[in-house]
């Protein structure tokens, strides 16, 4: 058994304190910097050179320093709601926190605030960023998964015509053409069409070190690294997507895995029985992807953050712009709209050789009841769970740890 | 009842029906491919399975009610279903029934239609594209083809329940129809072909109407009149309101012309000027609508009613707020409104709302 965290997750969260110090900086001297959301088209950014925060990571920082229930105050003073889309809402609370509360001396206001209209919600947050002085916001369209033609994952990289659909693609396109107007009108820059090509190749080299990484984990007998210790490792390099840093970190990652498959290292030598996560991570709770391996020998393997950073991102083409275009316009259907959803996830199962699967359920997505059903219809048992991941309290009542072990005793039998 | 309508030329039974889920249907072109348009309702409070619950997650619960009710049979008789991307509960249901309706739960073929509010090139030319594919599907439901006489047949009886409304609502403001009576006429609009609702549209007045204080209504539709009576009771008369299953329902516009392509390209262009609604459109221009149509109904005091896990609408509340504010208004809202509690709560906050309206008339008068 091993608690020794991967070097690359070490680094990539060491990494990104430091990138915030320096953005913060250059934003304060009067640089413009972008607030955006985590399925935004953030290489236009890049191309621009604007620096960028993604709402959603930095929603992550202000909980982790406890400054999330103040936040939320800040919001409700101004009339705001306090319960809904937390987690995109919460940097626009932070805002108004007085200099001592605020995580990491707090988010400069941003120039720019850009967003796709997913949901009912994310919009009016954004709206609100714009109200504010100095701030700007731009919107793009969220248009519904339609085509969803079968094995996405076969499709997206290079046929994403027939996977998305010419009609979704040309809307997103012309509105990433706008934005780009709209920012270069603003900063007195000029977008550069070669430059955008090489951040879409640095993010397809980045998405192959992910794959193979992905792949190794995947293959590998007993499991080498724990799924709670690839979450940063990926997400992070995800943030600084389409720099030489990003795919560096990516192929750090996949070197520490495989220098500990090369050494025979296991996060649990008793593994008999393989899981898989489904749903966003339990981050009250981490241990407990821990817990089950002394009783049962069972370890979770696979959760979606590596796994959609493998499949999701690569596209490959001779206009950057239309492939820009098909890494967003689809990008949350991948994960979350069944029948592409439910398809993937019987893959990946099958693909890692997992004996069942926890699933978080998620009341902000449709029909995952659907998931569970193709994934019992491939043989594999399911133990669905009701809780909101990121409250203590919620969790607490789903009795996850308790209901896990009578799931593995009741329904997921020893491998030989 | 229709003789006034020339029928078709070929003899036919009924006139096949296509459901609508959600308020963007651009109903000329339904109307032209020869089907009626139904719109699916749902309600405050009826209870819903859990089948329903579950499908869906987290939503509104008028979206679990409208899912049940499809999946219950109650709609075995439509021909095809059109679903909105008008709010993320409406997408929801759309992604599930296409689901279902794929392994024959639903006996119709499910479409969506994918409409963008915000104007501008782009979003106009998907928007035109969206509805060459929702008159094609209408049309492989009818076995008819659009054409010149059928579209121009379609905008008269459009714009016929359109004056109807018109007039409907220049009775709600001389105090001459209630509120409720004017959501059951806007339902029979949504739901019955254009002849027999108009019928419906030009009876609904009511003689109470001049009893209570005239007030506007914002935040979620109303899928049926149960709340708007608990409000009336309360001594208010809703005299107007900016959501999609009334005042703000697309109904009665159409455009003249004989050429598909341009009805299109111009019904697009019609649906980037609609009403904003809650879940599609900024708070800025939520709160100019407000601002326009309290001017035009002359109410006195703004009622904001909120269903739980409809949160679009909430984030409009400030800047609603500060409308009605300037206009020396007062406004009552409730958030985040339980599906079983819906009437208790409407009667607290129109009764709170009529006491204020009382108050500050007896110190004016
Ligand atoms: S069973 Fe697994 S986790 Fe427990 S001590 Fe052995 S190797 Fe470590
Ligand atoms: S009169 Fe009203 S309730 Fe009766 S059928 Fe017509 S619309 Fe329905």
């Amino acid at each position: 058994m091993t608690t020794d965290r991967l070097g690359s997750a070490v680094a990539a969260t060491r990494h990104q304190k430091d990138w915030f110090a320096q953005t913060t900086e250059r934003a304060r001297s009067g640089e413009p910097i972008a607030l955006v959301n985590a399925d935004a088209p953030h290489e236009i950014l890049r191309a621009l050179d604007i620096p960028y925060v993604v709402t959603q990571w930095w929603s992550s920082i202000i909980a982790a320093k406890q400054a999330g229930p103040a936040a939320m105050e800040r919001l409700v003073a101004r009339g705001l709601p306090d319960f809904s889309l937390q987690y995109d809402a919460m940097p626009l609370g932070e805002q108004d926190l007085p200099a001592e509360q605020r995580p990491w001396g707090g988010l400069p206001a941003p120039d720019f605030a850009i967003a796709e209209r997913s949901g009912d919600v994310t919009q009016k947050i954004f709206e609100q960023w714009g109200e504010r002085p100095g701030t700007e916001t731009f919107l793009l369209s969220r248009t519904g998964a339609d085509p969803v033609p079968a094995r996405w994952w076969e499709l997206v990289p290079r046929d994403w015509e027939t996977a998305f659909g010419t009609d979704r693609l040309d809307l997103l396109q012309a509105e990433l053409e706008e934005l780009v107007a709209w920012l270069e009108e603003r900063t007195g820059r000029r977008f550069d069409t070669g430059r955008l090509a090489e951040i879409m190749a640095l993010g397809n080299e980045q998405a192959e070190w992910n794959r193979r990484t992905r792949d190794l984990i995947a293959t590998a007998r007993p499991t080498p690294v724990m799924v709670n210790d690839t979450m940063p490792a990926v997400m992070v390099p995800q943030w600084h997507r389409g720099t030489q840093w990003a795919v560096d970190a990516a192929r750090s990652l996949y070197e520490d895995v495989a220098a500990r498959v090369e050494a025979g290292h296991a996060v649990c030598t008793g593994e008999r029985r393989r899981l898989m996560w489904i749903g966003r991570g339990l981050w009250t709770d981490l241990a407990m992807y821990r817990r089950f391996h002394d009783e049962f020998g069972a370890v979770f393997v696979w959760s979606m953050y590596l796994a959609i950073a493998a499949d999701g991102y690569p596209r490959y083409g001779d206009d950057p712009m239309r492939a820009l275009a098909a890494r967003f316009v689809g990008f949350t259907d991948q994960l979350y709209v069944p029948p592409w959803s439910s398809d993937w996830y019987v893959k990946e199962a099958l693909g890692h050789g997992v004996d069942g699967v926890v699933h978080l359920v998620a009341d902000d997505t449709p029909g995952p009841g659907f998931i569970t059903e193709a994934l019992e219809a491939a043989g594999i048992p399911v133990l669905e769970i009701r809780a909101n991941n990121s409250d203590a309290r919620s969790v607490r009542a789903a009795r996850i740890p308790e209901r896990i072990a009578e799931f593995l005793s009741a329904r997921v039998p020893e491998r030989s | 009842m229709s003789a006034s309508v020339p029928g078709p030329a070929a003899p036919r039974t009924a006139t096949p029906r296509v459901g609508v889920i959600g308020a963007d249907v651009p109903r000329q072109l339904v109307l032209a491919a020869g089907a009626t348009p139904v719109r699916i309702f749902g309600s405050w409070s009826q209870p819903y399975s859990s089948e329903a619950a579950e499908l869906l997650g987290a939503v509104d619960a008028v979206a679990a009610r409208i899912l049940d009710e499809v999946l219950s049979g109650a709609h075995d008789d439509l021909a095809g279903l059109v679903v909105c991307n008008d709010s993320a509960a409406d997408l929801r249901i759309f992604y599930v029934l296409r689901i279902l309706s794929e392994r024959g739960r639903v006996p119709f073929p499910v479409h969506l239609l994918d409409a963008p509010r915000d104007g501008g090139a782009p979003r106009d030319r998907f928007v035109g594209r969206q509805y060459d594919r929702l008159v094609a599907f209408c049309e492989s439901l009818t076995g008819e083809r659009i054409d010149a006489a059928g579209l121009r047949l379609a905008a008269r009886r459009e714009r016929e329940l359109g004056r109807a409304l018109t007039a409907l609502r220049a009775r709600r403001r001389a105090r001459e129809c209630s509120g409720a009576a004017a959501l059951h006429a806007y339902v029979a609009a949504a739901t019955l072909p254009p002849e027999h609702a108009m019928a419906i549209v030009d009876d609904a007045a009511s003689a109470d109407a001049r009893d209570g204080e005239p007030v506007f209504v914002t935040g979620s539709a109303h899928p049926e009149a149960s709340v708007y009576r608990v409000i009336e009771a309360a001594g208010l008369v809703v005299v107007g309101e900016d959501h999609d299953t009334a005042d703000a329902a697309w109904i009665g516009d159409a455009v003249d012309t004989g050429d598909r392509d341009e009805a299109v390209g111009r019904l697009a262009q019609r649906h980037a000027a609609r009403p904003p609604l809650a879940a599609r459109s900024r708070t800025r221009e939520r709160a100019a609508e407000l601002e326009r149509r309290l001017a035009e109904t002359d109410a006195s005091g703004v009622l904001a009613l909120v269903r739980e896990l409809d949160d679009g609408p909430v984030w409009d509340l400030p800047g609603q707020r500060a409308v009605a504010e300037r206009r020396g208004l007062p406004i009552a809202s409730r958030a985040r409104i339980a599906p079983e509690a819906a009437l208790v709560e409407a009667e607290e906050v129109a009764s709170a709302l009529a006491g204020e309206l009382a108050a500050a008339g007896q110190v004016t008068r």
